[in-house]
C-alpha cells in the first residue's frame, strides 16, 4: 500500500503540489485526472522519488521511499514517462533491456536470464517482430507497447505511467489500457497512471483522483469522482454524465452551446 | 547482424591498424623498402634504418595511434553523456585550457628552458579548465545543457586570455605557439610514451567497460533515473575519465581537431548507437585514422611537414559537409 502524506512539492520556487494526501491500495488500478498543469505528473514524480518534496512523506508498505537504496527501489516501482529521448536512438530490444538494469551487476552486463526475460515479455506483447528496429522509427502505438515492455522487464509490483494513451487513436488506446488491465487483474500489479480521457479513466480504473490546482479535489470510485458538478467546475465546461449500459461505468460527454439550447 | 558488427570491430579493424602502422613506418623522408621495416622491427638490418624506425617513426606512430584512439573514445563518450551529437572532446573547454597553458609556456619563455614545460603547462591548463567546468556543472546537477554552456564560456574566456598574451608578446614565440596549436606529433619526447600509452589505454578500457552505463545516460529523461542507477555520479566519473584522456593527449600533441567529432559519427553509422560496441569501435577507428593522417601530413608535401591537425580538420570538414547534406536528404 502506498501512502502519500501531506506532500508539498514543486520546481525551483514554484509550488505545484499543495498538501496532497491520498492512499493507493495494493492491486488498485489508480487513475489521476485533472486539467493540464494541475500537478498530476508532479505527483507521479514525487511518488517515484524523482523530485524531493518540500515537505511530507511517501511510504510504500510503511517504509519511507527515501530509505530504499536506488537499486532496491527500482525493483519495487517502475516508471514510464510520456517522453522518449530519441537523440541517441536504440533498438527496441536494447530499449527494453534497460528495464533489467536493477538486476544486473555494476557494469550492467546482461545475463542469459535477462535475455530470456525480455524475450518472453516481447513475445507476450507481440513486439518481438520489430525487436531490432529503431525506437524512433515506430508509430506512437508501437512505442507505447515498447514502453510497457520496458516497465515489465523491471518486474515490479507497482507500475507508474505518465499519460500512456496520449497521441493514441481510440483503438490503440483501448489496446494499451487492456494490456494494463490484464497486468492488474491477472498479475496483481498495482497500476498508477495519469489520463486525459475521462471516459477511458471511468471505464478502466477502479479508483480515480481528480486534481485541481495542485490539490486533490475528490478521490474514490469512478462513480463518485465523475460527477457532473465536480467535472464542470474543474474543467470549466458543461458536461453530461451518463452510465455505460454495457459496463455500468460512468462516461462524460461535453456539451457545447448549452446556453443557447436552454434559451 | 550482431555477429557481423563484432566481426568488423574485433577482426577487420585490428588488421587495419596493423596495416596502417606498417604503412606509417614505411613512409618518410628516408626511402626504405617494406622488408627493411620488417627486418628492423625484428632487429637485424642496417643500423641507420633501425635508428630511424625505432627512435623516430615507431614512437611517433604509436603516439598517433593512441592519441587517435583516445580522442575518438572521449568524443564518443562526451556525445553520449551530453546527449549532443555535435559534442567532441573539446566541447567542455579542454582546448581552451590546454592552449592557455601551452601559450603561457611559450610566451613566458619556459618552453625555451626545456621543452618539457610545454606538456606540463598545457596539462595544468587543462586541469584548471576541467575543474572550473566541473564545479559549474555541479551547481547545475550535471545537466547536459548547463555543462555545454559552461564549457563554451570557459573556452571563450581562455581564448581571450590567449589573444591578450599574443598581442603582448614578441612574434617569434607566437610562431612557435601557433605551430603547437595546430597539433603535431613531431615534438614528442619518447620518454613520455609509456606514460601516455598507460593512461590513455586504461581510460579507454574503463570507458569501454562502462558502455552499458553510458547507454543508460544517453537514454535520458526520467527513465534513466528510475532503473536503479546513480546517473549524476556516473556522469561525474565518465566526465573525469574522458577529460583525463583528452588532457593527456592534448598536452603532448596539441589540439588535433575533428577526430573526436567525426570518428564517433562514422562508427555510429557502421555499428549503431549501442556504446558497448561503439566505444571499442571508435578506439580502433581512431587508431587507424590518425596515423594515416599523420603519414599523409609527412608525405604529401615532403620534405615539408605539415601539422596533422590541418589534415584531420580538412578531411573532417569535408566529411561534415557531406554529413550535413546527407541528413538533409533523409528528411
Amino acid at each position: 500500500m502506498i501512502r502519500i502524506e501531506n506532500i508539498t512539492a514543486g520546481y525551483l520556487q514554484q509550488e505545484v503540489l499543495k498538501d496532497v494526501s491520498c492512499n493507493i491500495d495494493n492491486k488498485d488500478f489508480f487513475g489521476i485526472i485533472g486539467k493540464n498543469g494541475a500537478g498530476k505528473s508532479t505527483l507521479l514524480k514525487v511518488l517515484c522519488n524523482l523530485i524531493k518534496p518540500y515537505s511530507g512523506n511517501v511510504t510504500i508498505d510503511n517504509k519511507n521511499i527515501n530509505s530504499f537504496l536506488k537499486r532496491d527501489f527500482a525493483k519495487i516501482i517502475s516508471f514510464s514517462s510520456q517522453h522518449i529521448d530519441i537523440s541517441m536512438p536504440f533498438t527496441v530490444s536494447e530499449f527494453v533491456m534497460f528495464g533489467r538494469y536493477p538486476y544486473m551487476n555494476t557494469l550492467k552486463i546482461p545475463s542469459k536470464n535477462d535475455y530470456v526475460v525480455i524475450d518472453n515479455i516481447m513475445n507476450s506483447l507481440n513486439i518481438k517482430n520489430f525487436a531490432e528496429r529503431k525506437i524512433n522509427k515506430l508509430s506512437y502505438g508501437e512505442r507505447q507497447k515498447v514502453l510497457i515492455a520496458q516497465v515489465l522487464a523491471q518486474e515490479t509490483n507497482i507500475i507508474v505511467f505518465d499519460e500512456p494513451t496520449s497521441h493514441l487513436d481510440i483503438g490503440s488506446q483501448n489496446k494499451i489500457l487492456e494490456i494494463l488491465r490484464d497486468l492488474n487483474e491477472k498479475y496483481n500489479k498495482t497500476i498508477v497512471l495519469t489520463l486525459h480521457d475521462l471516459n477511458a479513466a471511468g471505464e478502466f480504473c477502479n479508483k480515480l483522483t481528480l486534481m485541481e490546482n495542485g490539490s486533490i479535489c475528490s478521490c474514490g470510485t469512478p462513480e463518485e469522482v465523475l460527477n457532473c458538478k465536480d467535472i464542470e467546475r474543474v474543467y470549466n465546461t458543461n458536461v453530461v454524465v451518463k452510465t455505460n449500459p454495457i459496463s455500468n461505468k460512468p462516461y462524460v460527454i461535453p456539451v457545447s452551446r448549452i446556453k443557447e439550447l436552454r434559451r | 547482424m550482431i555477429n557481423k558488427k563484432y566481426l568488423i570491430v574485433y577482426l577487420l579493424m585490428p588488421v587495419l591498424i596493423i596495416a596502417v602502422f606498417l604503412f606509417s613506418l614505411l613512409i618518410g623522408s628516408n626511402e626504405m623498402s617494406f622488408f627493411d621495416v620488417i627486418k628492423s622491427l625484428l632487429g637485424n638490418t642496417d643500423e641507420n634504418i633501425v635508428a630511424i624506425i625505432k627512435n623516430i617513426r615507431f614512437p611517433r606512430t604509436i603516439m598517433a595511434c593512441i592519441t587517435g584512439a583516445g580522442l575518438a573514445v572521449s568524443g564518443c563518450v562526451f556525445q553520449a553523456i551530453l546527449k549532443n551529437s555535435l559534442a567532441d572532446p573539446f566541447t567542455l573547454g579542454i582546448s581552451g585550457g590546454a592552449v592557455f597553458g601551452a601559450v603561457t609556456a611559450f610566451v613566458s619563455g619556459l618552453a625555451t628552458i626545456t621543452s618539457f614545460f610545454i606538456p606540463l603547462c598545457s596539462f595544468v591548463g587543462v586541469i584548471l579548465s576541467v575543474l572550473i567546468v566541473y564545479l559549474l556543472s555541479m551547481y547545475k546537477k550535471f545537466d547536459p545543457n548547463a555543462m555545454i554552456l559552461s564549457g563554451v564560456v570557459i573556452s571563450y574566456v581562455f581564448s581571450s586570455a590567449v589573444m591578450l598574451m599574443f598581442s603582448l608578446s614578441p612574434s617569434y614565440s607566437i610562431h612557435a605557439a601557433f605551430v603547437w596549436l595546430m597539433g603535431s606529433f613531431s615534438m614528442i619526447d619518447e620518454r613520455f610514451l609509456p606514460f601516455v600509452v598507460f593512461v590513455v589505454l586504461s581510460g579507454i578500457i574503463i570507458l569501454s567497460l562502462s558502455g552499458n552505463i553510458i547507454n543508460a545516460i544517453s537514454l535520458g529523461g526520467e527513465k534513466s533515473k528510475t532503473i536503479g542507477l546513480n546517473i549524476e555520479r556516473s556522469i561525474k566519473i565518465l566526465f573525469i575519465v574522458a577529460s583525463f584522456i583528452t588532457a593527456v593527449t592534448v598536452s603532448f600533441c596539441g589540439i588535433i581537431g575533428f577526430v573526436g567529432l567525426m570518428i564517433p559519427h562514422i562508427m555510429r553509422k557502421i555499428v549503431d548507437t549501442n556504446n558497448i560496441i561503439l566505444i571499442p569501435a571508435c578506439a580502433f577507428a581512431g587508431a587507424i585514422f590518425l596515423p594515416l593522417c599523420d603519414t599523409l601530413s609527412r608525405a604529401l608535401f615532403a620534405p615539408v611537414l605539415i601539422p596533422v591537425g590541418v589534415i584531420t580538420s580538412i578531411i573532417g570538414g569535408l566529411f561534415f559537409v557531406f554529413l550535413l547534406f546527407k541528413s538533409e536528404r533523409n528528411i
